[in-house]
């Protein structure tokens, strides 16, 4: 489970989690509503440099290599490829490239803000927005809990795999290969739910009182250009556009 | 009965959560083929339905179903949704729980139903394609998509099918209330989970 470290070891997280919730926002904002012409193609690519930067500063080089590669196909053929081709030709590459060039960004910067940010700083910075406790404690159970979920679903496809349980043959069939997957997966998320509330329970967060912690979370010069930048990509997307 | 949301009820709505938008995320990627675009709403709702289930065996006071309708709303809203999707969630998760509080969440016959009402929140998902999104989203669209793309997702969107979208939600949420019944059935109450 190399890809799904949320350890502290390995890297030096630049960014506060609150600067990162921002970015998360307008990337999606400016890679969905943007077209592929002009200052909007500026935007573009401004928005997806961001995440392949960010992933050379938390040392994962082969993420970034892999992001920038089909990134930066995806770019191209949005500048390219879709405005030279026409009728049935163009269809079949807008409808098999399109949407996937408007996710794509946005998904790894969701991916980079999952590695890089721990459980106890995304608490904190939530705390510090002033997040309720009927909000922020579900969202940093999710958090955790998506790479425990890969994780566990992983375990499951290998149990299947090596009892020949496939798509299709004697075992086979859609439905059942849901109910194959989905059943054990439940099975432990109800497992791992007790688990965690008992571990929180240890922890103290049912004692009312306010939590500590030794994270650092503050908002430092990155952050602010960040901020800066992302508020000037808002203006340009609800005013100037 | 304690009726306030404790520690535990909370991580338990952030699991169940997590359980449920990786399943209806992971369903939502055969979206991306268009000509299933128009059921990939109702596919998600059949197949969300049974970790829905499984988490209405663990909620016992109201506002649970509330949050994790905010919440997965929350989610699609960070991942570039209109924001008005979070009133959609907020309000599909309200129903949903008031409609079990009428049974104080003991029914298992109203569930597959409250299943169904919550469902809607992915109405809120597809939301750009319909009302004053519509002639912005298109046109947005046609400079980079170019129009025959535009033509083919307006011919397979014309405005009613957004009510059929609301009842083919709703219908596949009830199927999956169902079919999650049934999973429990075979597969939870045997083993004592539910």
């Amino acid at each position: 489970m190399k890809f799904f470290q949320y350890g502290n070891e390995g890297y030096k997280s630049i960014l506060d989690p609150r600067t990162k919730l921002l970015l998360l926002i307008v990337i999606n904002v400016v890679i969905i509503g943007t077209g592929f012409t002009g200052t909007d193609y500026v935007l573009r690519v401004i928005c997806a440099v961001i995440p392949f930067v960010l992933f050379l500063m938390i040392r994962r080089f082969r993420t970034a290599l892999l992001y920038a590669l089909v990134c930066g196909f995806m770019l191209l053929a949005e500048r390219f490829l879709f405005p030279s081709t026409h009728g049935v030709l163009n269809l079949i590459i807008v409808i098999t490239l399109g949407p996937f060039s408007r996710i794509l960004v946005g998904y790894a910067f969701a991916y980079y803000m999952m590695c890089s940010t721990t459980v106890s700083e995304f608490v904190t910075a939530m705390k510090r927005m002033r997040v309720p406790d009927a909000i922020s404690i579900p969202l940093s159970v999710m958090f955790r809990f998506f790479p425990t979920l890969a994780e566990e679903n992983r375990a499951i496809r290998d149990a299947m795999r090596l009892r020949g349980i496939r798509l299709t043959g004697k075992n086979g069939g859609l439905l059942r290969q849901i109910e194959y997957e989905v059943v054990p997966l439940m099975m432990s998320t109800l497992r791992i739910g007790d688990e965690l509330s008992a571990a929180s329970l240890t922890k103290g967060l049912n004692a009312g009182r306010p939590r500590t912690h030794i994270c650092h979370v503050k908002m430092e010069i990155w952050d602010w250009a960040l901020v800066l930048l992302s508020l000037g990509f808002l203006f340009y997307m609800l005013v100037l556009r | 009965m304690d009726k306030k949301l404790n520690t535990k009820d909370l991580i338990n709505i952030g699991i169940f959560t997590a359980l449920y938008f990786a399943i209806v995320f992971i369903v939502a990627f055969i979206g991306y083929i268009p000509i299933l675009m128009v059921i990939m709403p109702a596919l998600c709702a059949l197949i969300g339905g049974i970790p829905f289930m499984l988490f209405l065996t663990r909620t016992k006071k109201f506002g649970m179903i509330t949050i994790m309708g905010a919440l997965l709303a929350l989610l699609t809203f960070l991942l570039g949704r209109p924001w008005l999707s979070i009133l959609f969630g907020v309000c599909a998760g309200l129903l949903a729980d008031l409609y079990m509080k009428s049974s104080d969440y003991l029914s298992i016959k109203k569930a597959p139903m409250s299943c169904a009402v919550f469902s809607l929140w992915i109405v809120g998902m597809a939301l750009p394609m319909y009302f004053g999104y519509r002639d912005a989203y298109m046109e947005s669209l046609r400079p980079s998509y170019g129009d025959a793309y535009v033509e083919a997702l307006t011919g397979l969107t014309p405005g009613w099918t957004f009510w059929a979208l609301i009842v083919t939600i709703f219908v596949a949420g009830l199927l999956g209330g169902f079919l999650g019944t049934r999973i429990l059935k075979k597969h939870f109450v045997k083993a004592g989970m539910a």
